[in-house]
């Protein structure tokens, strides 16, 4: 008998296909797969998420203290002046009588404003210092009650969570925390059909409140400056949220043409004490 | 951003090296199995029945490390599923070379040839939660020794 051992040919027991091949299509199917998955379940998350009454969306906001990080309590003559505004314009926008809009104002230099849970508005005195009359301060709150109007916060909220939990799935990490450490603060973001549905409907409530739009395209403008002082690059469309400020300004017009709303028309001023809250306020940021 | 370029890095340098160092290690398999050869290993537990022979345990152990390219791939095709083509060559290195090993250990002692030869292999990454797969093949035969 014989016994021995012959030089066996290669590629036998491994596959002779190039790793880098491989490694391609598992990494464009597992990104497509991601990608989907992503969709389906940020449009699914939002949807199941419209469907939670308001009355819940409160028991969630509830969960945190809002009082904690606004700055209501300097400015109060401002604030009375501002939730009786915010309640002039939830009436002209139908709101059902539970979904009660409250809203807070933040001492700090941020251009910015947004809605979040249980109907909670947020605006920042960088933002309040650019408004240059009533009827642009009524766009802005219109466009942000809108927002709470349409559930907004909590669809964005509901499809985040279910993307998140689907991520955190696959990459085995863990995030307990819904809305992040900041909370309430922490701005959700808000696709850009909703942004363009709460423009249309901030200016259905700028016509039916004042009879005009004049002043409501002013809003834009005032981010659209803020945005090329800073030098900040308008992400290409795509990756935005927002859209383009040139192509708000422009779908302003679009639909007041195609509404045959008036443009033009006598603007409200602000009262004297909006602007004197604002500037004692920056003060007292100041001798901080 | 940062976790990203990181994993990048991660993976171009496992690919490079783990690709340089496998190369490196089926040339040397396989001239030094062309060597080998002279000295059979045989599975069977029959011994030779031409004669009496020595008896000895002769054994053969490797350990082989992962590389983070493969073990990156490895990750996408557990969502997939099929063959699992990046690990392929880790094993087909390692007990190839375990084989050698055991050879190298017979020939020392004079042997003819390794009878009943056996795998055994064993992943010893530890119980930590990303661990990079880690194995130990060892193989072990009786070497005879014509007397």
């Amino acid at each position: 008998m014989k016994y021995e051992n012959p030089q066996i040919p290669e590629g036998i027991n491994v596959s002779q296909d190039h790793p880098l091949k491989n490694f391609l299509i598992l990494l464009i199917g597992s990104i497509v797969l991601i990608v989907t998955l992503s969709i389906v379940l940020g449009v699914s998350g939002g949807w199941l998420a419209g469907k939670i009454p308001f009355s819940a969306e409160n028991k969630i906001a509830a969960m945190y203290n809002v009082n904690e990080d606004v700055d209501d309590e300097n400015v109060p003559e401002l604030m009375i002046y501002l939730q009786d505004l915010t309640d002039q314009i939830s009436k002209a926008q139908n709101l059902t009588d539970d979904m009660k809009i409250t809203v807070h104002y933040i001492n700090s230099d941020t251009v910015n404003a947004f809605a979040t849970l249980g109907g909670h508005v947020f605006l920042f005195r960088g933002l309040l210092e650019k408004l240059p009359n009533e009827n642009t301060l009524t766009m802005l709150l219109a466009h942000e009650i809108a927002h709470v109007k349409y559930r907004h916060p909590i669809k964005s909220l509901g499809s985040g969570i279910l993307v998140g939990i689907a991520i955190s799935t696959v990459t085995g990490s863990t995030n307990s925390d819904i809305l992040g450490s900041a909370g309430l603060l922490s701005s959700l973001k808000f696709g850009r059909d909703m942004e363009q549905q709460s423009d249309e409907e901030a200016m259905m409530t700028l016509h039916a409140m004042y009879g005009h739009l004049n002043g409501g395209a002013e809003l834009f403008n005032i981010f659209h400056t803020m945005r090329k002082a800073m030098d900040v690059d308008e992400l290409s469309e795509i990756f935005s949220t927002h859209p383009h400020d040139e192509n708000r300004i422009e779908n302003f017009s679009r639909i007041a043409k195609n509404k045959g709303w008036q443009q033009t028309g006598s603007l409200t001023p602000l009262p004297d004490f909006f602007q004197q809250a604002l500037k004692s306020e920056m003060s007292v940021l100041e001798e901080d | 951003m940062y976790e990203l370029i990181i994993t990048l890095i991660l993976i171009s340098l496992g690919y490079f090296f783990g690709h340089r160092a496998e190369k490196k290690h089926y040339k040397s398999i396989i001239a030094r199995e062309k060597v080998m050869n002279s000295l059979p290993a045989i599975a069977s537990r029959m011994p030779p029945q031409d004669g009496a022979y020595d008896q000895m345990l002769v054994s053969g152990n490797v350990v082989i490390a992962n590389d983070y390219f493969k073990m990156f791939v490895a990750g996408l095709r557990n969502l997939f599923g099929g063959q699992m083509r990046s690990y392929e060559t880790l094993l087909d290195r390692a007990r190839r070379e375990a084989i050698l090993r055991m050879k190298d250990e017979a020939k020392a002692l004079g042997a003819q040839a390794v009878f009943n030869v056996k795998y055994e292999t064993s992943n010893i990454s530890g119980q930590t939660k990303k661990r990079m797969p880690v194995i130990e093949v060892h193989a072990y035969g009786t070497a005879l020794t014509k007397i």
